[in-house]
């Protein structure tokens, strides 16, 4: 080891670029593959270094370009930590701020094109760790440090992105409860905006299945962690619509950490959710993550198994529906059949009732025939005293020449019958 | 008739044959609904799943591949 010399330290009286190159390597622990700085361009002398005299002086350029060399060479991207200060975002995109601790400061940029996977810009005095290379600026002469990654304590970035985005989309109306649309009871075609090799796309695949659903499941893949994802999965809720056959679409992904489930916080991602002509179920990772996807969509599943079981109707429940109108339709027409029967019954009465009323009007019509034929019968002479013989074959006996002594026959009279036998010769009368 | 129109349908049938309706009629409604309740029935009986994956062309048109 040729000592502990901050690359800010060295460009004094002993500088060597080879020592330095070392010494910034080992600092850092380091090493190694980095490749030799080439020469300056104005390097002759075998017998001298450039800048041993002033006959041999390097200019300014070849200086910085050297330390930029050097510098740039000896480390590995790492993450340093401390605290903001002077954050400025330029008009042409790109953010500068300062790093700073106790002691030391650096100058920090971000460019454009990274700050895709940085959830918010940071603000003066957030702690933060940032991960980046130390570069040198040679047309300043200035050492600064490129940030690619931040981090603030705290999740603060994060944070501060979800209250921006949230806010944003507030201020839009797209996280009014009354935009929120019922899902199709009966979907035919279910589109799933997720990884295809995801645990997202397998369960509900397997829920469905359970479920015993009629439907088709259409995957639109998108990538839902990374740089990408954001665009990916506007692009693929973009292709739902165009496509235009999906009856509701899922859009989610399996569990994860907080930095993989960003994509779905994502405002351009919320806000092709919103845009969405198709119903929507946000179904992003497990129960307790509630992403701002979750607040647009027409439906928040805490998973996406729960997503496919919004999406369809179980086909046990559907059975059970069935049954119960089936019920309804037997007990109805038991019901109306019960009813003509109780009327055919009332109908009957009233047949019934009127014969019955038939019948006795003709009995008292035969009743009153009846009585007229009594007045006219032999019984009611008799029941005036008189009495009628017969023989005891019913032969009525109407003079003495029916009659012979000793003949027994019958006398009928008011009461009954009273056996009788002739006493003597009947005498014929003198008239 | 979709799943879901057979259901609408016996809806229907089970509400006019609650109402007050002629007996030949309500006969006729019943018969209708068995057959309904038989199909729609088998129909959950050959519940069919089909997973695929829509591609979109060059030229802006979408087709749907099977996928398993």
């Amino acid at each position: 080891m040729t000592g502990k010399r901050s690359p800010r330290h060295s460009a004094g009286a002993e500088y060597d670029l080879f020592a330095l190159a070392d010494a910034g390597a080992e600092s850092l622990g380091v090493n190694s593959a980095f490749s030799e700085p080439p020469p300056p361009a104005d390097y002759h002398a075998k017998d001298e270094y450039p800048g041993e005299s002033a006959q041999s002086a390097v200019t300014v350029s070849t200086l910085t370009q050297t330390a930029k060399d050097v510098i740039e060479g000896a480390f590995i991207p790492l993450w340093v930590r401390g605290e903001i200060s002077d954050f400025k975002s330029h008009r042409n995109g790109h953010w500068y701020f300062c790093l700073r601790d106790s002691t030391a400061q650096i100058r920090c940029v971000v460019w454009k094109r990274d700050q895709r996977g940085i959830p918010a810009s940071p603000d003066d005095g957030m702690q933060v760790a940032a991960f980046g290379r130390l570069t040198v600026y040679a047309a300043r002469g200035e050492m600064q440090y490129t940030v690619t990654k931040l981090e603030a304590e705290g999740d603060g970035l994060r944070r501060k992105a979800l209250e921006i985005t949230r806010a944003r989309l507030q201020a839009d109306g797209l996280l009014a409860p009354e935009r929120k649309r019922a899902l199709p009871r009966f979907p035919r075609v279910i589109a799933v905006v997720t990884s295809p090799d995801g645990a997202a796309l397998h369960d509900i695949v397997a829920v469905l299945r359970r479920r015993r659903a009629s439907v088709r499941v259409v995957v639109v893949p998108a990538a839902v962690q990374g740089e990408n994802a954001p665009d990916e999965l506007c692009h693929a809720l973009d292709q739902v619509n165009r496509w235009g056959e999906a009856d509701v679409v899922i859009v989610g992904r399996g569990g994860g950490s907080r930095e993989d489930l960003w994509a779905f916080n994502h405002e351009s991602v919320a806000r092709a959710v919103a845009a969405s002509r198709v119903p929507t179920i946000s179904a992003v990772g497990h129960e307790i993550d509630i992403s701002i996807c979750d607040l647009v969509a027409d439906y928040r599943a805490p998973t996406p198994s729960a997503a496919a079981e919004a999406a369809t109707p179980s086909g046990e429940e559907l059975l059970g529906e069935l049954r119960e109108l089936s019920l309804r339709m037997g007990s109805a027409t038991r019901a109306s059949l019960r009813g003509r029967t109780e009327q055919l019954r009332h109908i009957g009465r009233d047949v019934a009732a009127a014969s019955a009323a038939q019948v006795t009007r003709r009995q008292s019509r035969l009743e009153s025939i009846a009585g007229r034929l009594h007045t006219l019968s032999p019984v009611a002479t008799l029941a005036r005293g008189y009495a009628v013989a017969r023989d005891r074959s019913g032969a009525t006996l109407g003079g003495t020449d029916a009659f012979r002594d000793g003949m027994p026959f019958d006398l009928i009279v008011r009461d009954g019958i009273v056996p009788a036998r002739v006493d003597g010769v009947p005498n014929r009368s003198a008239s | 008739m979709t799943f879901e129109e057979r259901l609408a349908r016996l809806e229907e049938i089970a509400g006019s044959l609650e109402g007050d309706v002629e007996l030949a009629r309500a006969l006729a409604l019943f018969e209708e609904g068995i057959e309904l309740l038989r199909s729609a029935a088998s129909e959950l009986g050959a519940a069919e799943l089909r997973v695929q994956k829509l591609i979109e062309r060059a030229d802006g048109a979408f087709e749907v591949e099977s996928r398993e």
